[in-house]
Formats: C-alpha cells, structure tokens, sequence
C-alpha cells in the first residue's frame, strides 16, 4: 500500500462551458497537511466539493488508501474516513446546534423511531471537548448565532464522522484569533495522529506556515507543488497570479494621516451582553481599526453604529449637523455604509442581478422626482461601477450567486463606493477573497481614505487592520481596552498582549 | 460565544414564559366568566369549546408539517371537503369502520397526490394548490349531483355514526394524537429532516438527506391528518357543504389562525403543545363573542384578525431577532 492517503489522477470536470478543474493530479500523503491554493474561480472548491462527494466528476481516477475512491454523496465520503467543511454550506437554522452536528446522521441516536435529543446533545458536546474546540450554547438554535459560531458547528460536524483525510475549505477567516490557534493545534494533533488535511485559504502566510506542502492552481489548473518549508509567500503569489506581485500591499507609511473634522462621535453605547460604554470619534479620511478575540464585541461595533443593533444607552452622532443614527434608515440617509462580515446571508440579495445589487444603495439618487427609476440610470451606475471594478461577469443581468467570492465581494464594496459616502463600516471585507482581490480592496480603501471618507475598519486578521489602520482600538469583553496610534506601538506583539 | 451561565439563564427562563402565559390564560378564563354572568365557565360552554377544536386542530398540525417543510398547500379544504363526502358515503353505507375509512383513505390520497405534483412538477405549490382545490370542489360537487352545475351542495352522516366528533372519544383522539405528532415532529428521523429541509433546502440534501423522499413523507404524515380532521369534522358537524368557487378555502380560514397563533409562540412553547393552547384560546374567544351578543361571520372574524395582532405583539415582545 502506498503512504498517500489520497492519489488524484487526470482529474476533470465541466460546469457548461466552463472547465474548472483541467487534467488534475496531485497526492497526499498520510500525516501530510496539504494546502491548496489559488485565485478566486481557479478551481480549489470545486476539486475539495469533487473529493467529498458533493459532484461526480467528468473524468480521472482517484484513490484512497490506494483503493479506486468514487464517492456518490457526502455521507458516502464519511463512511470512507472523509469529510469537510465547506465554504458556504452553513447550518440549518432551525434545528438546535447540537441537532445540526449529526444532521443526516440521526439514526445512531433512534430507538424505536424516537430520537433521544439529549444523548445527542452530550455526543455532540463529547466532540467539541475531544477536540478542544469552544462549543456555542447546542440547545440553541443557529439562526441567533455569529457566523464564528455557525462555523464551529460545521467544524464538529466535519469531525464527528471521525475522519482520517480533513478537508477545510477556507475556514479561518470566519474565525478569531483564539479560534483560529484552536483550529491550528488541531491541524497539528491530525498530522500527529498519522492523519491528513487539505487546507484551502486566502492567507498565504498561514497557508506556508501551517501546511507541509501547497499545491498551486490557476484557471483550473495545477501550476506546481511545493514544499512550505522551501518556498515564500511571494513565490505562491507569482505562481498563483503567473507574475512578480510584491506582498507590500498594506500602507507604508508608518504615521497616522487623517483630516481634524470628526465625522462620527459615538458616546458611550451599550448593548446588554455585547458593548460595554463604548466611545470614540472616527475623523475625516481616517481608518479607525478594531480588533479583538471572538468575545471581545468587535463586531457589534459595526452593527451598533450602522443602528441595526439597538443600544441601551450612549448616542451615535454624525458630527456637524449633529444627525443621530438609530437605525440602518437613518444611516443610509446620512451616506454612512456598510460592508457585514457574512456576505452572502446578511450583504448582497444572492439570487438577484448584479445591477439590483449595485443600485439597491443608490435608489434616493437615481429615482425620478415620483420614484419611478429610470432603467438606462440602473443600467449606466451598474455597467461603470462592473468596468470601474473590473467584476469578471457575463453581464449586468447575471446573478450574483453565479460570481466567485472575490467578484462578490467587488460588488458588496463597490456599491458603497459609488455612493457620496460620509462614513463607511468594514466587518472583514477580505474574508474569503484571493490575495489579488484582497490588494484591490485594499487599493480603493486608499482611494476613499484621499477623498476623505471616514472608515470604521473590523477586522480578526490582525495584520489586515495593523496594516490599514490609522488607529486601532483594541477590545476585550466588549470593551475598548487600549487605543494604539499608527507608528512604533503598531506591532502585533503589543496589540495581542492587550487583547488576551 | 454565548457564555454558560447566559445559556443557564436561558434555561432557567425556558420555563418562566410557560407558567406566565398558563397564568395569563387562566386569568382571562376568569373575566370571560365574570364578564359572561358565569355563563362562560360552565361545564356545558367549556364542552362546546373542547368539541369544536379537535378537528382543526389535527388540521393545524397538518400545516406544522407542510409549512415546516417550506410548502403552502391551498387545496386542503378542498381535501376536506371530498374526505367528508367520502366520510358520509360509506359511513352511512357500513358504520364507523366506513367513517374513518373514508376520511383516512381520502385524506391520504390527495395529499400524497398534492406533493407528488409539488416534489416533480416544480410549480410553486401555492399555484398548484388553488388549482387542485378548485378540481376538488368541482369533483364534490359532481360526485354528489352527477354534474356539476349546481353551486351548493350538502352531505349528511347519520347521527348513530357520529360517535368520533363526540366527547369523550375526541378528546380521546386528540390526546393520542398530540402525543403521536409530538414525538414525529421534535424526535423522529422525519421529523428533523422535514425541518432541516425548510430551515435550509441546500444543507439538509448535502448531510445526505433524500429531499424527495421526505417530501413524499410530508404528503403522507399531512394527508394522514387531513385525513383524520376529514372525519372528525364530519363526525362533529354531521354535514358539510360545499360551493364551487375557491369556497374550500373558508374550512381553512380557522385552522390557519390556530397555526399562526401557534407559530407567534413557538420561540417559547413547542409549537405542537401551541396548538391545541391555540385553539382552545381562539375558540374561547370566538365562545365569549357569542355569549356577548357579537353576530358570528364578518364581525368576530374581525375581532379574530385584530387578536392575532395583539397575540403576535405580545408573543414576540423581547424577542430578539439575529444579530451577528
């Protein structure tokens, strides 16, 4: 028998016209931790989908353990030691967490027809304390949870089956730090017990640091495998993009820069169980960054100022006219935007076209004097806002979930752009986009920083918002523990040290 | 994350709204009965109150089931309607035995028929269910007359084969029946994937759940209790008539207030316990209005709508939607 626990062999398959996975061959050993690696639309998803049996593929061979592999479903690839978590499979809402863990698997817990809801309760509390991972409260349902916690219910369900080959696909950056460095010890304790995982993600510096070897796609290709130990991440991101592509594409200056007019001034919010008597002012042409663990409340930030969270106490204030914002309404009204952390469930209307989801922020500046919309103004904001963006699109008319990740997410942000905005909110906007995208985002926050948009930057990559922002407030049990000014303080070492 | 002891207050408070609203339920009984002249507490009244709420009952449980899986089914009244027809027609012909033949055998059938039409046809099942019902009401109608011309027509059970809709055997039924639909609903295999399947249609077939299959499924648990409430309802009302017209839907107009009731409450209370609560609640009401002098029809189907906004204020007072 051979040490690979999986063996790809001129592995092919079509979505239409489209060839997304072109003759691809590659192995993984056992113990190995494999990543796979790629722009938006190169193919990884789809390879992981084909391996754990969501697709059947057009042609190849695939072998585990040696043994020809043909999996007909999901629950197929379990009960060959295979499972995965998905990029955007979430959870059923309405089903208790512990419930959605053994979803499609209930009948270990059956007696006479009877499910008995308690003992797959404990199975399920039993995997997060196997595992070491935080288990979000199982009796709940998943609708009220953070998409951190959502993902660490996919999680236990991935590893329930007990799996010998693990495939993640962009997984991280749904989680904070402290989750992060949970899922990375077990990463570690699979590869100790002889077991594998593929890794898909966008970061290649965690990519390098926590695999053993990264495998290469563009356009549906495999362009190389290498071994982490002997490669950077500017070698993956020349293979990826097929050019020399510097990795400096934060800011490089290394002093704040920002305008003296306060643009928003929020006075001591709270929100029951998330903010704790939150202040600050965010200025004209500066990024405000906040960073913090899962609990720490970062994201209620976002939620609190946008007015789509009611605080208890404390105000939010447009400075100048004094505008109040108690709700996303009167957000909108006042030109404040914001970019959510879950794209697809709470940014972009996912079945409808890419023009209604650019002008649907617009409407007050395009409609006519008795609100009938003009469809050559829909038609002229969304085709220059498609070209200014350059969203890889058959056309305005296409739907948005028929677009990757990246060109998503062009859309999610690009519609704010095209707005006269005062002030914009940023929950992780690079989550789940490819290093390419990831500096163009980065490209037009600097545009609006010129043009003197004030930005409220969340983020739980702590280098993403060391690298943007112009402050940084730092939070701990939804509180602002410690404020850090851009320059010598502006280190990840002094920003972690307050955050734990 | 949500800390342990947020989530031990949450149990703790799990059973404080349950005793609140029993007390609240309890302490308008009260001034129903006071306001009523002691008319309203009668074991006479509270006898027409528990007999009338069986079959719609079964009904509602019917829609937690089609609703739970994301369909809306628009022909059911038409279902019971042609389930009562069958009740009588072979009820009158061979007993009881034929009551509940008829009614099951009915019930069963088109329902199943509705979502082999849902699960292949792709037509959006609300479409589909107003056309089956307007086929169902043509086909009463046409069964009872041999055409189908004349716009109202009636069926009638013998009063000896009524036993079912009486008390103290309907009460019996839906006693068995809550337990039954309890279990399949909250701890059944079916149960959850019908649920799975309407919170998230792409998760529930991707964990390996056979979506077709357990629509199937949801035809035959729904027909079933279609199929019970078919000669339930005509066990307790011993006629049922019928016009032409899309005049079914009225026979779910009741049962749907019951589910929507039920539905406002559920955060709090299992919605199958909700809906025998539900309609006991909404009877009563109903009950008071009459005992006051309010005319039945358009009026109390006002005061009707205006309660289940009050209802569904009250109910989702302090709940708290997602935030994340």
């Amino acid at each position: 028998m051979s040490g690979n626990i999986l063996e790809i062999r001129g592995l092919n398959k079509h979505f239409g016209p489209t060839h997304a996975n072109r003759n691809i061959s590659f192995s993984v050993k056992k113990g190995e931790v494999h990543g796979l690696i790629g722009e938006n639309g190169s193919g990884k998803s789809t390879l992981l989908s084909q391996i754990a049996g969501l697709y059947p593929r057009d042609s190849g061979e695939m072998l585990v353990d040696g043994e020809p592999y043909d999996p007909s479903s999901p629950i197929d690839a379990n009960e060959h030691g295979i499972s995965m978590v998905m990029q955007e499979l979430g959870v059923v809402g309405n089903l208790p967490a512990g419930v959605n863990v053994f979803l499609g698997r209930t009948k270990q817990f059956s007696r006479f027809g009877i499910i008995n809801l308690r003992k797959m309760r404990k199975e399920a509390e039993a995997q997060f304390e196997k595992w070491d991972l935080d288990a979000p409260p199982l009796g709940d349902m998943p609708d009220g949870m953070m998409i951190e916690s959502r993902k660490m219910i996919e999680l236990a369900r991935a590893l329930s089956v007990d799996p010998k080959l693990l495939l993640l696909d962009e997984v991280t950056q749904s989680l904070s730090l402290n989750n992060r460095e949970k899922l990375y010890a077990l990463i570690r304790r699979f590869r100790e017990m002889g077991r594998s995982v593929i890794v898909i993600t966008h970061d290649i510096e965690e990519m390098v640091e926590i695999t053993d070897s990264i495998t290469v796609l563009r356009d549906g290709e495999v362009i190389g495998t290498v071994r982490s130990a002997d490669t950077t991440p500017d070698e993956i991101r020349m293979m990826m993009v097929g050019r020399e592509m510097s990795g400096h594409y934060y800011r490089s200056d290394t002093a704040p820069k920002y305008g003296e007019r306060v643009v928003l001034d929020v006075d001591g919010i709270c929100v029951p169980g998330e903010l704790e008597d939150i202040s600050f002012q965010v200025h004209e042409g500066e990024i405000l960054g906040f960073c913090g663990l899962s609990d720490s409340g970062i994201h209620s930030v976002g939620t609190a100022v946008y007015g789509l969270t009611k605080a208890s106490a404390g105000s939010v204030r447009l400075a100048g006219d004094g505008t109040g914002i108690a709700s996303p309404t009167e957000a909108l009204k006042s030109n404040v935007g914001y970019v959510p952390k879950d794209r697809d469930n709470e940014a972009l209307m996912i079945h409808a076209s890419i023009r209604d989801n650019f002008c649907l922020p617009s409407l007050t500046e395009i409609r006519g004097p008795v609100g009938f919309l003009s469809p050559s103004k829909l038609k002229s904001l969304s085709s220059d806002m498609v070209e200014r963006l350059s969203v890889k699109c058959t056309g305005i008319g296409q739907p948005m979930d028929a677009l990757s990740g990246g060109n998503k997410q062009k859309v999610n942000l690009g519609r704010w752009l095209a707005k006269d905005l005062k002030l914009l909110i940023l929950d992780c906007p690079t989550r789940g986009v490819d290093v390419g995208v990831k500096a163009y985002i980065y490209q037009l926050m600097n545009e609006a920083k010129e043009k003197g948009i004030a930005m409220i930057l969340i983020s739980d990559e702590l280098t993403e918002v060391l690298g943007m922002a112009d402050r940084l407030m730092v939070m701990k049990d939804g509180r602002i523990t410690k404020t850090i000014l851009r320059g010598n303080d502006f280190t990840e070492q002094a920003v972690i040290g307050v955050m734990i | 994350m949500r800390t342990d002891s947020q989530s031990r207050n949450r149990q703790r408070n799990r059973w404080l709204f349950p005793l609140v609203f029993a007390a609240a339920i309890i302490a308008v009984l009260v001034i129903f009965n006071i306001i009523s002249g002691g008319l309203f507490l009668e074991w006479s009244n509270l006898k027409v109150i528990i007999s009338h709420l069986i079959y719609p009952c079964f009904i509602a449980w019917g829609f937690c089931f089609l609703f739970a899986c994301g369909y809306t089914d628009m022909s059911i009244g038409g279902v019971v309607v042609l389930g009562s027809f069958a009740t009588c027609a072979l009820g009158n012909a061979i007993g009881v035995p034929g009551v509940v033949i008829g009614g099951l055998a009915v019930g069963l059938i088109l329902i199943f028929i509705n979502f082999l039409i849902f699960t292949y046809t792709k037509i959006p099942s609300w479409i589909a269910g107003i056309s089956l019902a307007m086929i169902y009401e043509a086909v009463a109608v046409f069964l009872k007359l041999g055409r189908s011309t004349k716009p109202l027509v009636t069926a009638s059970l013998a009063s000896e084969y009524r036993v079912l809709g009486q008390l103290p055997w309907s009460i019996v039924l839906l006693a068995v029946g809550l337990v039954v639909i309890y279990f399949l609903y909250n701890r059944s295999t079916i149960g959850l994937n019908i649920r799975a399947l309407g919170g998230n249609r792409d998760v529930a077939e991707k964990l390996g759940i056979n979506v077709n299959r357990t629509l199937l499924a949801v035809g035959l648990i729904t027909g079933l209790l279609i199929g019970i409430a078919c000669f339930l309802q005509q066990s307790y009302a011993g006629q049922t008539t019928v016009k032409t017209g899309l005049t079914s839907i009225n026979m779910i107009f009741q049962p749907l207030a019951i589910y929507l009731l039920a539905q406002i409450i559920q955060k709090r209370i299992n919605i199958i316990i909700c809906v025998p609560i539900c309609a006991f609640i909404l009877y009563a009401v109903f009950n008071i209005l009459t005992v006051l002098g309010v005319p039945s029809g358009t009026l109390q189907e006002a005061f009707l709508g205006f309660f289940i906004v009050i209802f569904g204020v009250i109910g989702q007072r302090r709940a708290k939607g997602v935030v994340k």
